[in-house]
């Protein structure tokens, strides 16, 4: 990719694909859809992952499925917040790249 | 390496970090591998790379001050201007406060390395002598070589002088044997004076270089601990 994901945009990404499924979703689909949106390595989530459930912006619990215990990732209220002032930020930002971009002013 | 090794290279490679993080991380990449699926498993590796590659990525996202993106390692120190979160300047201060308390040092790990210092010494003290030893040795060698080659340059041409004058004798009453005992007068001669031009080359050129090395490779710990500049 020509741009870069920083930190703040990884941390987005990824709560704003846990915050798609209310039941919370595991390690390997979260890796596969952020994976559809950007390129980043496998074992580039981990860390995040981590981080984010230090910080409080996620929360885990085990759930049997298929004969073993799947760990589910869930958004939780912290992360909502913080997620919705990441795509402020982000509305914001894009907005006025797209501004210099299709030559209009900012009005 | 199927994936039964890479969990068990992983496991061994991250024995020293707290015992609840390991099994964090184990089991992130057990449920990992068991969701990609057995027919995954192949491409799943190939893409993590090698398990000290893991464990590293797993090791640098443990440390309070960085964190990862897609392009690896980051440090919050340099990026705290773009951190959403902490866009209060007060937050910001604290935030820094609270990483200088966790990055100075904790009195037990003070005391754990000094007393692993301790325990190491019977190994420490054998080491340091060979590494004093080995450029010594060296040294000595060197030296040796010198005395050996000064010792050949002044040899080497009285012995071919002395078999030229044999052969000068013998030359008058056994012709055959007069010459090549003066043509190996000859060769000893010209060895004799290609040692004395090695010695003094090595003498001139080898030697400085020699000392050089030995006391740069003696001031290499001591640089590195800041005591010589």
């Amino acid at each position: 990719m020509v741009f870069n994901t920083g930190a703040a945009l990884l941390d987005a990404i990824v709560l704003a694909v846990v915050s798609m499924d209310a039941e919370g979703t595991y390690g390997y689909k979260i890796t596969q859809d952020v994976r559809q949106v950007i390129e980043i390595s496998e074992s580039t989530l981990y860390p995040v992952l981590r981080r984010l459930l230090k910080d409080g912006c996620l929360e885990v619990y085990d759930m049997e499925f298929g004969g073993r215990n799947r760990r589910y990732y869930k958004i939780t209220d912290a992360g909502t917040a913080q997620l919705n002032l990441y795509v402020c930020e982000w509305q914001n930002y894009a907005a006025k790249i797209t501004n210099i971009f299709t030559g209009r002013r900012k009005s | 390496m199927n994936r039964t090794e890479f969990m068990n290279r992983l496991e061994r490679l991250l024995w020293d970090i707290p015992e609840s993080e390991r099994r964090e991380a184990l089991q992130y990449y057990n449920d990992y591998f068991d969701d990609a699926g057995p027919e995954n498993e192949a491409r799943v590796i190939r893409e993590l790379g090698s398990p000290a590659q893991v464990a590293k990525t797993i090791r640098e996202g443990m440390s309070e001050n960085g964190e990862y993106t897609e392009h690896g390692y980051e440090d919050a120190r340099f990026r705290n201007r773009q951190d959403v979160t902490a866009d209060d300047p007060d937050i910001v201060v604290e935030k820094s406060f609270e990483r200088q308390r966790r990055n100075s040092p904790d009195p037990w790990k003070l005391l754990a390395i000094f007393l692993l210092c301790l325990l190491l010494l019977p190994i420490i003290i054998p080491l340091f002598l060979v590494l004093l030893a080995v450029p010594a040795s060296i040294l000595i060698g060197i030296i040796g070589i010198v005395i050996a080659a000064m010792v050949a340059a002044a040899a080497l041409p009285v012995a071919g002088i002395v078999l030229l004058a044999i052969a000068f004798y013998h030359l008058f009453l056994t012709p055959v044997a007069g010459i090549t005992l003066g043509g190996i007068g000859l060769v000893l001669l010209a060895a004799g004076i290609l040692t004395f031009l090695l010695t003094i080359w090595i003498l001139k050129a080898v030697f400085p270089v020699c000392i050089r090395t030995v006391v740069a490779m003696l001031r290499y710990p001591l640089r590195k601990a800041g005591i010589v500049k």
